[in-house]
């Protein structure tokens, strides 16, 4: 009995050590050579009611960079308000908002429904006057693709007194904006989901888009049925 | 105690899975290397044609770890003199090297690794030797190889995993010969050459031999993870030391950048050896590079120290002999070949490879806009803190103590205790501020600025000055004493052999004398049917060997030759 207590705490022992010294050289160079991330120090602005980030959890993530390297296993985060990639460095302990022309596409790993794939488009803003990158979560991609900008804004404000003093809190809120990928390159924007708007967008499927959205019962009034009705245009239509 | 005993068992079993694992662990990066040469000997000044396998040594599969391999020429007893860099595609790299046109006659040796084979000890590089003649050499008493040390059944031709067959065994003058491969087991790459018989004793070996040969080699202990395979490109290795005291400084921050016009930077930190490693992308090759030691401690004296890629603890001592004469009639023939050749400028062997594209990626300091100012729009202006106060506003140049100093007036928050910009001159970090306070608008192209703190990987700074000149004065200023500044080589890729149909050569009277018939690096056999190639004999009248050297995909080593004999047809007829 003692032996065999004896024999089995040494071979747990030996097992953890092997474990330990069976690493992989290869996968080690990668990390140790990572291309390194470019940015600028942030500090996050208070004072809003309402959370300024798409996720409020650091999110484990992997990053494509402009050159076409990945960096893996950060924790980012993304920040709706202003639109950028914001990233602990944990060795230093301190938070950048990365650079946006050097990150193309990322992966929130461990965000709470499932990996979430963020990447970098160039549109037309609304003015129509300029151009300008903006990173959009991915619904689906096909010829017809949906992106959707998880842009938070103010969406109000609330005055606050306090020993006579006026404090403006201002509230902030979700407010997502569609963007559609034509085959032509040309992106659409969309802010409210509206079967009206998207028949508009295009009028030689208007009949296969009615069809398909009844055979489907979709109703169209969800960004789940809005991504539904993409991905079938693309398998069906397109 | 029957729950103790499962428990025990399970553990037992346990333990040898993972046993096995770290054994797989280990060898993943065990290689070894093979080099064909289109010929084993040569007349000084002529091309080295080569085809380079790096193969897993356990499996003796392609090995896909290393990306990069290194080939050195040296002679006995002395220290390399050609030093090349070669990248490995799919196992194999190919390419020629010229030899120069001065070297003595004797045995050379060629040594061809890859990083990863370090760690195994030298006793794992391939090695081969060749016979060097110098074309002016006419007493030709130099020492080959001891007889001795060469098995007598190496010159013997074999056939091992795949057939030679020729259309016939002789051949007249500018005759063209059709060779056929025959089938292999799978798909399979090979090296061919078709050359002279030397009629020299050598000690070439095949692929099969080589790996057959190969020792179960142990990690070698004091090597075990020192070299880190490069998988990704050619890993620059160097220390940071105590110039006094010559101890390893650890946790030194080495700093990399080379000229360009945009700011670049790549950096690593020491270990508990003093050492650092650097990825280098195609993007540094043939640069000169500029290291330098970040945040240098004052009243320190420490250096950076490069290791040599290329250096071999011990030199080749061969046993060698004076050559009983059996090779002067070749050797002679050959230099009369190269002579000819060269009187007639026949050397039309080579033509060089098409660039590939160059992919490489700069490691830029930043990847946003930045505020620009052009000195030649405004004033002239004789120096840079006059240029600092007259067109940026938000760079302060202070001088205490006879030393200058500059601050970025940082826009945004602040959050760390550094603050140093980064100041770069023509793309390389600068070591210190007084290389750019000399220069005024005349020699000033562009000033680009960032007024934020900056983070680089680790590397946080209070804001950037990038400094563009006119006439890349950065190459002019003299590196600090803990700054250093090297050379990155080229990798080698050298000229492709063209095989010339001597029919295509209108003037008949111009002589046309080859040694070397044919090299095909990369000759691709379908496993399923046979292959055939096609090449045209010389004026050469001489015994050739073809041989064939390669691996298929399943793993199995092939090694084949043959030869052929070219004659006078005139005086074939006569007889």
């Amino acid at each position: 009995m003692k032996h065999y207590l004896y024999f089995s705490f040494l071979l747990i022992c030996i097992s953890i050590n092997a474990q330990t010294n069976a690493s992989t050289k290869v996968s080690e160079v990668d990390t140790i050579f990572s291309p390194k991330l470019t940015g600028e120090t942030f500090i996050e602005k208070k004072g809003y009611k309402g959370e300024q980030f798409f996720y409020k959890d650091w999110a484990e993530s992997d990053i494509l960079l402009s050159t076409g390297e990945m960096v893996y296993g950060e924790k980012l985060k993304y920040n709706g308000l202003l639109d950028e990639v914001i990233w602990a460095n944990t060795s230093i302990n301190q938070q950048f908002k990365l650079d946006k022309l050097y990150v193309s596409e990322f992966w929130l790993k461990n965000a709470p429904s499932a990996i979430i794939h963020f990447k970098r488009i160039n549109v037309g803003e609304p003015t129509g006057v300029h151009r300008s990158d903006i990173f959009v979560e991915i619904g689906v991609e096909g010829k017809v693709s949906l992106y959707i900008q998880r842009k938070i804004s103010i969406v109000g404000e609330e005055n606050i007194y306090l020993n006579g003093t006026q404090y403006i809190l201002e509230s902030i809120g979700a407010m997502p904006l569609y963007y559609i990928k034509l085959p032509s390159n040309r992106y659409l924007m969309i802010s409210k989901i509206r079967r009206k708007a998207l028949l508009k967008l295009f009028p030689e499927q208007k009949k296969a888009i009615i069809k398909l959205m009844r055979a489907n019962h979709l109703d169209f009034k969800s960004e789940g049925d809005f991504i539904k009705v993409i991905d079938l245009l693309n398998k069906e239509v397109f | 105690m029957i729950l103790l005993k499962k428990t025990f068992i399970l553990l037992v079993v346990q333990l040898v899975a993972l046993t096995c694992c770290n054994i797989n662990a280990q060898v993943t990066a065990s290689e070894a290397a093979y080099l064909q040469t289109d010929r084993t000997a040569y007349i000084a000044g002529e091309s080295v044609f080569y085809k380079l396998y790096v193969l897993d040594a356990i499996t003796k599969k392609r090995s896909e770890i290393s990306k990069v391999a290194y080939v050195l020429l040296r002679a006995a007893n002395s220290n390399p003199f050609l030093k090349i860099r070669v990248k490995i595609d799919s196992c194999t790299a190919s390419g020629s090297f010229e030899l120069p046109d001065t070297l003595a006659s004797g045995v050379y040796q060629i040594v061809a690794f890859t990083m990863a084979m370090k760690n195994f000890g030298e006793q794992r590089f391939f090695h081969k030797e060749i016979v060097i003649s110098n074309r002016f050499d006419k007493d030709l008493d130099f020492k080959l190889m001891n007889s001795n040390s060469i098995d007598s059944n190496k010159n013997k031709l074999h056939n091992i995993g795949c057939e030679i067959k020729t259309n016939k065994t002789v051949y007249g003058l500018r005759e063209k010969v059709v060779v056929s491969m025959g089938k292999t087991n799978s798909k399979a790459n090979v090296s061919v050459s078709v050359f002279e018989d030397p009629k020299i004793l050598s000690t070439d070996k095949s692929i099969v031999e080589t790996l057959n040969g190969l020792l179960v080699a142990q990690p070698d202990k004091h090597a075990i993870n020192k070299y880190l395979p490069e998988n990704n490109g050619k890993i620059l290795r160097g220390r940071v030391i105590d110039a006094t005291t010559q101890k390893n400084i650890s946790a030194a921050t080495v700093l990399l950048s080379c000229t360009d016009t945009i700011p670049n930077l790549q950096y690593a930190s020491t270990n508990s050896n003093g050492l650092f490693q650097i990825l280098l992308s195609d993007y540094y090759n043939g640069k000169e590079l500029f290291l330098t030691i970040k945040d240098m401690p004052a009243n320190q004296h420490w250096k950076i120290e490069i290791e040599d890629e290329f250096a071999l603890s011990e030199k080749w001592s061969p046993s060698l002999i004076f050559d009983n004469g059996n090779s002067n009639g070749f050797i002679v023939k050959s230099q009369n070949i190269v002579y000819i050749n060269k009187s007639y400028q026949l050397n039309n062997d080579l033509i060089d490879k098409p660039i590939s594209e160059n992919k490489s990626i700069c490691p830029q300091l930043y990847h946003c806009s930045v505020s620009t100012v052009l000195p030649s729009d405004f004033v002239p202006l004789n120096d840079f803190p006059e240029i600092a106060v007259e067109l940026l506003p938000l760079v302060r140049i202070n001088k205490e103590n006879g030393k200058y100093n500059a601050h970025v007036i940082i826009g945004s928050p602040v959050v760390s205790n550094n603050n140093h910009p980064a100041i770069f001159l023509d793309g390389v970090y600068v070591d210190d501020i007084n290389k750019i306070i000399g220069l005024g608008s005349e020699q000033i192209k562009k000033i680009d600025m960032l007024n934020t703190e900056r983070i680089f990987g680790d590397l946080v700074f209070q804001g950037v000055i990038s400094i563009i000149s006119k006439s890349n004065e950065i190459v002019n200023t003299t590196p600090a004493s803990y700054s250093l500044r090297l050379k990155n080589d080229i990798i080698n890729t050298g000229g492709n052999f063209v095989a010339v149909n001597p029919n295509s050569i209108q003037n008949k009277d111009i002589p046309f004398f080859k040694q070397l018939l044919y090299w095909n690096p990369n000759l691709e056999l379908n496993g399923t049917n046979s292959t055939n190639f096609e090449f045209y004999t010389s004026d050469n009248t001489a015994k050739f060997i073809i041989k064939v050297e390669g691996i298929s995909e399943d793993g199995t080593p092939i090694s084949a030759s043959s030869s052929i004999q070219v004659n006078n047809q005139i005086n074939v007829t006569d007889k």
